[in-house]
């Protein structure tokens, strides 16, 4: 049985993450693309914009600017929040290393999150050189320190959602072995309802209603309309309660799933 | 010859057999992939109609004209990826050393490569001759007998073009091993490029789009001629979208030349 001390060996998970932050530093040519396409989308939705709002009448809310402002700072946020940082359950549970992994003295969904932080740190870098590059093209509205702390914190919570949402599927891997095709089809949801390509605001309101009692939008579109000042600050408390009311359902979910599946791993004797 | 034609029908006979086989024998996986597919193309048309809904016009074009250039490359993305998406796994040959038994056959090397069965199924080329049938009626386009010859050669040009890109990317994997990234982010752009008429674009963008990645020619250029739109992209002919199938060939032949020289050099990675 695991001692609490060694169940909260800190440095240990500070290790996971470092390797994790060692190994995607590995593959250069990755980083480029993937800097090389946040570009080229950056160009596009500046593009589609410009033609849409000069050739009908504005909408009422979220002018030009605020738009192109919207959709750089999603395509940067996608650069961490696509990544399925718990990819490496998903890959344990296919070689069957998950085994060994329950016998060492660490938490094991500690040291998923560790790596999957590592993972997601790393890119977290690269928005800094597409953010600058960006800026050749396009202007991208900075707000009052007020707005811009709120929209980190919203961030922080959505990556929360979307940690806890790739873990859950992650955890089918227990049952069925390939996911892949699943994945996708998860993370292409999540950018379309999740208000990734175009902002929530923009569907017909009956939509509207739907898309918002689904997680995706607290992944999202909450921190992009805090950024953007379609939330307006009071409103802050109901928007982050509802990220936060997510982030407690997908944690109690995965905290269930994650126990009847390592009971699995036991019961096939690894 | 005709041995060598024969030979190479029935190892393509039972490429396709092996492929079917495989998607019974995965029934649950297969559903999955094939419901993405339906996700893919879904969500695309859902950010397009939702825009469209909200701004009804982009340069003169509205949903129904948009939903129609989506659905032309939408065919002829199917088609390339039906019958040749296997290029895309040559990369994955190379890397482990399979590839090199290819090079020592009585059949020719790209042959053999594509003709490795896998995960492999029609569903897209069904749903995306679905989609275009609709809307095809949805965006009023007059069908003719012109209509009728010239879609099927403008599909395969379009594929072809399609195929030159991949055949392209694959080859350089001779160079570089890993090329995955690139070709996913070539793929996603073309299809984000494709969506919506050229002439939003930059000039610099509009030409390259026209004549170095000639992807204009898979659904702009023609869904022009179709919908007898006035072509203000770059001011040319609307009957510049009846070259798709000429372009298309011209291009996967200059790919194919790339591929030979590329070939001609490998040296394997070291098994």
């Amino acid at each position: 049985m695991m001692t609490l001390r060694e169940r909260v060996n800190v440095p240990a998970y500070f290790q996971f993450a470092k390797k994790a932050i060692a190994r995607e530093s590995t593959y250069k040519f990755e980083v480029f693309t993937a800097i090389g396409s946040v570009l080229v989308r950056v160009y596009l939705f500046k593009t589609v914009w410009t033609a849409v709002y000069a050739q009908n009448a504005a909408p009422t809310s979220l002018p030009l600017h605020a738009a192109i402002t919207y959709s750089t700072i999603a395509l940067l946020m996608g650069l961490i929040l696509d990544i399925d940082q718990t990819r490496l359950l998903h890959d344990k549970l296919h070689d069957g290393s998950i085994a060994s992994d329950f016998m060492k003295p660490i938490s094991v969904p500690g040291y998923l999150f560790s790596d999957g932080t590592g993972e997601v740190l790393f890119h977290a870098l690269l928005i800094v050189p597409a953010l600058v590059l960006s800026l050749f093209f396009v202007h991208v509205d900075v707000p009052p320190p007020l707005v811009l702390g709120a929209f980190a914190l919203s961030f922080v919570l959505g990556y929360f959602v979307g940690f806890f949402l790739n873990f859950l599927l992650n955890c089918i891997a227990f049952w069925t072995l390939e996911i892949h095709a699943l994945q996708m089809i998860v993370t292409w949801v999540t950018d379309l309802l999740g208000g990734q390509i175009v902002p929530l605001i923009f569907f017909p309101l009956a939509l509207q209603g739907v898309i918002y009692a689904l997680p995706f939008a607290a992944m999202f579109s909450t921190p992009l309309l805090i950024y953007v000042g379609e939330i307006p600050p009071s409103r802050y408390l109901e928007v982050m309660g509802l990220q936060v009311l997510w982030i407690a359902i997908l944690a109690t979910a995965a905290t269930f799933v994650w126990r009847a599946g390592a009971k699995r791993v036991v019961v096939q004797g690894g | 010859m005709i041995a060598a034609f024969r030979a190479a029908a029935d190892v393509y006979g039972q490429y396709w057999r092996i492929n079917l086989l495989t998607a019974l024998e995965y029934r649950a996986n297969f559903v999955m992939w094939m419901f993405f597919t339906v996700i893919y193309h879904a969500t695309s048309l859902i950010a397009l109609y939702v825009v469209l809904e909200r701004f009804p016009s982009m340069n003169g074009w509205d949903f129904r004209d948009m939903f129609f250039l989506y659905a032309l490359w939408m065919l002829a993305h199917a088609t390339n990826n039906t019958f040749f998406s296997t290029v895309g796994d040559i990369p994955d040959h190379v890397r482990d050393g399979e590839f090199d038994r290819f090079l020592v056959r009585p059949l020719d090397t790209l042959f053999q490569a594509i003709a490795i069965p896998g995960h492999i199924t029609p569903d897209e080329l069904i749903l995306a001759i679905g989609t275009f049938v609709a809307a095809t009626i949805y965006a009023h386009v007059h069908v003719d007998a012109l209509f009728v010859v010239m879609v099927p050669l403008i599909v395969i040009g379009g594929a072809c073009i399609d195929l030159g890109i991949n055949l392209a990317i694959t080859t350089a994997s001779f160079w570089f091993t890993r090329v995955d990234a690139l070709r996913w982010t070539v793929m996603q752009l073309e299809q984000e490029f494709t969506r919506y008429p050229i002439g939003i674009y930059g000039k610099g963008v509009r030409l390259a789009l026209a004549f170095v990645f000639p992807f204009a020619f898979m659904n702009y250029f023609p869904a022009t001629f179709f919908l007898r739109k006035t072509e203000n992209a770059l001011h040319l002919p609307p009957a510049i979208g009846l070259l798709t199938p000429l372009v298309g060939i011209t291009f996967v032949a200059a790919s194919y030349a790339f591929w030979r020289f590329g070939l001609n050099r490998y040296k394997g990675v070291g098994h």
